[in-house]
């Protein structure tokens, strides 16, 4: 029923950009896991498959499935013995979802705009379960948000010149 | 997002070459705000400002632990981009067991209750992501509400299926789930296809839970699928690389693999349509990855769901084909899925011959590049061994298990021995493959293994020559590993006097060859070594003194259990007389046969996840005790606990055949306590009975004599039915009109027959009516057995929120009865022989009213009773007779007497019959038919 367990986006060089974590774990945990999940996908060669069992302990036994986007790795952590293609796909749908609400996406856009990227994650995915798969759908929300947003600092720089 | 100190502190950090340089603008960072955090008197904008930082620094990996409260405040800013950071803050920040969640589940609620939908969203994130107990107790009803109510937006209906899919996988217990299971289930009918799927995740995981409670679930996925990808209908924004709404179809087809196969021929032939229809498309040369992937993906969930439903339909076949040739794909993933796929029929399917086609090409998979391939091959290599291919299987695993990674060795090991267990045809190779495993592999065998051929040795005597010879031999060479030591000193301590004689194999030789060893050994080791070395003083008498200087230089030792055991053994062994050392050393008795320590340590290493497998790993066997469907789920348990029992009873008997305080090699007891079943799911909240609609009796007592007519009637639905019995089959046409001006949608209708009585339907009912229309569903009957109870029936559909109407339906017992006529001697006869209580029953019943015996008459008439003429000397007395049909129960043969009383207005009714459940029941029948006055028509 592609459950994800956690998120994790990191670059070539293995300095993570993004993460959501959808089981509960210590931060320590966190840690551990997300360095292993790294290490073991950087080294990977092409042409592997886009899975990773991950071996361990019972709680995070699973399976990492990932794909490689220019400089940027996205990474799910799914349950054992879930659909590993259509974890795929959705993940290639945020990947789509962030391209078309930043249009052309870079690295750069989700450090400088986490926030937003989050809310696409948000709008797409909750508590671990795909919950919208259309794009257009997304994206409006999403650019919705943001016009919200815009107003309340256009009110907010109303404000400050008045006290200028 | 647009805050010029956020942005310039973000590209600060990213100029930061260095971790050091980093770390201290961080801390730098941290100080800043901690001070203005605890100033106070910050603007809104700034709070906001500093808690994205904040954030930033912990995707960085940084910990961050302080700045939860300024997130908190935030939640209940009246601006929305405030609101916004707020939760974005806390659900990064906070986890379930935070002690602040407590401090934000107000602000929550105040949100979930806002007319602002999107206010809403952002609080339906909070608790999905966070989704503590607390949130659970205090918010599911809120979030429910959401979900179900009409006048919920799209967006958020799919947040709220999702938020309570959270809630309820952790904490399953505040979900009534049975209780909102209905009007759940009819939202898979919503014509949004991002609802569909949020509440498919929700009910795949509640219906694991209560099978029972979601049945209806089965043609709702099912009519759903037909729709998307036989009928083509659905939103052209949902197509996904040609493909519509892959993610949709592949979770309805992988939650009808958690119920069993539908028992209605109409949605077993949709599902098959279905089914093909995906097989077929899969013939489609692909545009793409994605599409491929999409495609894909669907097609390996439709493989295992027709896997599940019937392992060797043509559906299979088919597939079995395409999972050939994706084996040998070039594509990485193909090839991974492919095994994984073909490890799942081989793991079910008795027919292998097809999958053994492929043998050649899966072994090459265990040299894959791909760890990942590597280990779906081992797979799939497990669950294809049987009895014909276990020794090429099993040889090639040993010469691969050098190479093999290490991360997957000790799996082997298990997966080696048990093959060779379940498939050995004879005695020595069992014996020399599990030797040879342990001498090889080493440290990735566990000590379940060896314990398993201690145990198998024992229980078979012609296994345990050859082993003791065996295991002498493997204890010469140079690298002997421990575990050998051990297996070998138990063996040869049971068994080495049947070897004595070889050459090479003498009493002093035996000895020799383990002691050399004992210095290097673990402590455990050698106590277990000297248990073998009390045993031989009593097998061979004639090397005592060599082991009474062990035991004498061990009475010595450091080690407690080293020393006790050579002072004890010492004791024994210089006793006058050898008495108590031959009953201490008495043969082991053989092992109680039970289910193999191994299989329980690898289904503890492939662990369990939350989600409930519908497969495991391993042969068909294997797969016998898990459960087919949910509704079996509960047998699953009784399969653990074993491992623990198992190893503790080996070591217990070695150590109290060693101890000899006991006096007596007694074997631990084996009988292990009998599984408890567990306790049955309770059933959903309230049965039907007592939800029966009110006023329901004005329609029904007047169909109770068997007429046609309207069962129920209200503003919206009018109910009719007809009906016609023959013997034990009976046929029944009920009628559901729409009165209304709209269309009834998510219409449905399930029958709950008492047992005994069997009501099936003859056609899948549409799920909606139109306005003003009629529909029909014709029901066949069978009374197999008496049947005291009447069937009911529930009908449902949405007209705002859902409606649910209980009834019952007049099928009584007496539609069952053929009535028959006969003659005053044969009645007599036949009355004597059934003769009295408790096979017969009498009751005087007081009318209403005068006594009408045309009435009477019609009341055993309709009742399906045949009236005797003339058999009782009195005229106006009535005697009936009647056969009662079942047909597993045989026929009851039904006699009676009806007396009417005029000056007194009552009946004396006197039934007979040979059963006397169906005297009882008869008469109650009868007694409520002549009771009964029709209430007036209003009409």
């Amino acid at each position: 029923m592609t459950f994800i367990n956690f998120i994790i986006i990191f670059n070539r060089q293995g300095k993570i950009r993004l993460t959501r974590w959808y089981q509960y774990m210590t931060d320590k945990q966190k840690s551990s896991l997300s360095q292993d999940v790294v290490t073991q996908i950087l080294a990977r060669k092409r042409g592997m498959c886009n899975i990773l069992e991950l071996e361990g302990r019972r709680e995070t036994r699973g399976k990492a499935i990932y794909k490689r986007y220019a400089s940027l790795f996205f990474c799910f952590g799914i349950d054992w013995n879930d659909n590993e293609l259509s974890g795929l796909e959705v993940l290639h749908k945020y990947v789509e979802c962030l391209d078309q609400y930043f249009g052309n996406v870079c690295e750069l856009d989700i450090i400088y705009n986490y926030s937003a990227a989050y809310q696409v994650m948000d709008e797409m995915l909750l508590g671990g379960h795909a919950q919208e798969t259309n794009k257009k759908v997304v994206v409006k929300h999403c650019k919705g948000f943001d016009k919200l947003e815009e107003s309340d600092s256009i009110v907010h720089n109303l404000r400050a010149s008045n006290i200028a | 997002m647009a805050m010029r100190g956020l942005t310039v502190f973000i590209a600060d950090i990213r100029n930061c070459r260095v971790r050091e340089l980093e770390e201290k603008r961080i801390n730098k960072e941290m100080a800043n705000i901690r001070t203005k955090f605890k100033d106070g008197n910050l603007s809104g904008y700034d709070k906001k400002k500093y808690v994205c930082k904040l954030l930033y620094m912990y995707i960085l990996g940084w910990d961050i632990d302080f700045g939860h409260m300024e997130a908190v405040n935030l939640i209940s800013s009246p601006k929305y981009s405030e609101k916004q950071i707020g939760y974005l803050g806390i659900t990064l920040l906070m986890h379930e067991n935070s002690d602040l969640v407590r401090l934000v589940v107000n602000s929550i609620r105040k949100d979930l209750d806002d007319n602002n939908e999107i206010h809403n969203c952002l609080a339906l994130h909070a608790i999905a992501n966070i989704g503590g107990r607390e949130m659970a107790e205090s918010l599911a009803s809120d979030v429910h509400r959401l979900l179900v109510s009409p006048n919920s937006k799209s967006f958020v209906k799919k947040k709220a299926a999702l938020t309570m899919l959270r809630l309820f996988r952790k904490h399953p217990d505040v979900i009534p789930a049975p209780d909102w299971a209905e009007r759940i289930t009819n939202i898979i009918d919503d014509y949004d296809l991002g609802v569909c799927l949020s509440v498919t995740s929700l009910i795949t995981a509640l219906a694991q839970q209560y099978p029972e409670a979601f049945m209806l679930a089965i043609p709702k996925a099912i009519m759903r699928l037909h729709k998307v990808i036989v009928e083509r209908d659905f939103s052209a924004d949902y197509v996904y690389y040609k493909i519509p709404i892959p993610w949709l179809q592949v979770k309805l087809l992988r939650l009808l693999q958690y119920f069993p196969p539908t028992e209605d021929p109409n949605m077993s032939e949709m599902l098959h349509n279905v089914l093909q229809t995906i097989i077929n498309n899969s013939q489609e040369t692909p545009r793409n990855v994605q599409h491929n992937n999409a495609q894909n993906a669907i097609l390996f969930e439709a493989i295992n769901l027709a896997i599940h439903l019937d392992c060797e339909s043509d559906i299979v076949r088919q597939a079995t084909n395409i999972l050939a040739r994706f084996i040998l794909s070039k594509e990485t993933n193909v090839r991974y899925l492919g095994l994984e796929t073909m490890a799942h029929l081989a793991a079910v399917t008795d027919e292998l011959d097809e999958i053994k086609k492929h043998e050649e090409t899966i072994i090459l998979s265990l040299r894959d590049k791909d760890i990942s391939v590597r280990r779906r091959g081992l797979d799939l290599l497990y669950s294809m061994c049987d009895v014909s291919n276990a020794k090429t299987i099993v040889s090639e695993l040993i010469r691969y298990l050098h190479i093999a990674d290490y991360a997957l060795r000790e799996e082997m090991v298990l997966k080696i021995a048990i093959m060779t267990e379940k498939y050995a045809t004879e005695h020595s190779w069992y014996v020399d493959v599990i030797l040879q495993l342990i001498s090889s592999a080493g440290d990735h065998v566990g000590e379940e293994v060896w314990y398993r051929v201690v145990q198998i040795v024992t229980n078979h005597e012609n296994l345990q020559e050859y082993s003791a010879k065996m295991v002498l031999h493997y204890m010469r060479s140079p690298h002997c590993h421990e575990n050998m030591l051990k297996v070998g000193g138990y063996i040869l301590g049971e068994y080495g006097h049947l070897i004595a004689n070889l050459p090479g194999a003498s009493p002093i030789e035996q000895f020799n060859t383990l002691h050399a060893r004992f210095g290097l050994c673990s402590l455990a080791t050698r106590a277990l070594l000297l248990s073998t070395y009390i045993k031989f003083i009593n097998l061979f008498p004639e090397i005592k003194g060599a082991i009474l200087a062990v035991f004498n230089q061990y009475r010595h030792v450091l080690d407690a259990e080293l020393q006790q055991r050579a002072c004890e053994y010492m004791a024994i062994a210089t006793m006058p007389t050898d008495d108590l050392l031959q009953t201490v050393c008495e043969e082991m008795p053989q092992f109680p046969e039970r289910e193999s320590a191994l299989l329980s340590r690898l289904n503890e290493k492939t662990g369990q996840t939350e989600d409930k497998r519908t497969w495991n790993i391993g042969g068909k066997d294997s797969n016998e005790k898990t459960p087919a469907n949910l509704l079996a789920a509960t047998k699953e348990r009784n399969e653990n606990g074993s491992v623990d029992d198992l190893v503790n009873s080996v070591s217990n008997t070695s150590i109290s055949a060693a101890g000899g305080e006991n006096g007596a090699a007694a074997p631990a007891n084996g009988s292990a306590a009998p599984p408890t079943p567990a306790a049955p799911a309770t059933k959903a909240g309230l049965t039907w009975k007592d939800q029966l609609a009110p006023g329901y009796e004005n329609w029904y007592n007047r169909l109770r004599d068997g007429a046609d007519g309207i069962l129920y009637e209200d503003s919206i639905l009018q109910i009719g039915i007809k009906s016609e019995y023959h013997g034990h089959l009976g046929r029944l046409a009920i009628y559901f009109g729409n009165k209304t001006h709209t269309q009834l949608n998510s219409f449905a209708v399930s029958v709950e027959a008492p047992e005994g009585l069997v009501v099936a339907n003859s056609h899948t009912l549409a799920t909606s009516i139109g306005p003003s229309t009629q529909i029909q569903q014709l029901y066949s009957l069978e009374c197999q057995q008496i049947v005291t109870e009447v069937p009911l029936i529930r009908i449902s559909y949405q007209a705002g929120s859902t409606q649910s109407i209980y009834l019952k339906l007049p099928v009584l017992m007496s539609r069952f009865i053929e009535p028959i006529q006969l003659a005053s001697a044969d009645f007599f006869g036949r009355w004597k022989q059934i003769g009295g209580a408790p096979r017969e029953v009498q009751e005087i019943i007081k009318v209403p009213g005068k006594i009408e015996l045309e009435r009477a008459r019609s009341i055993l008439v309709n009742h399906r009773l045949g009236i005797c003429e003339n058999v009782d000397p009195k005229p106006g007395n009535f005697v009936a007779t009647g056969v009662f049909n079942t047909s597993l129960s045989g026929k009851v043969g039904c006699l009676l007497r009806l007396e009417p009383n005029h000056e007194t207005n009552m009946y004396r009714l006197t039934i007979r019959t040979t059963s006397d459940v169906v005297s009882k029941h008869l008469k109650e029948i009868l007694h409520t038919a002549l009771l009964y006055k029709p209430a007036p028509s209003t009409r």
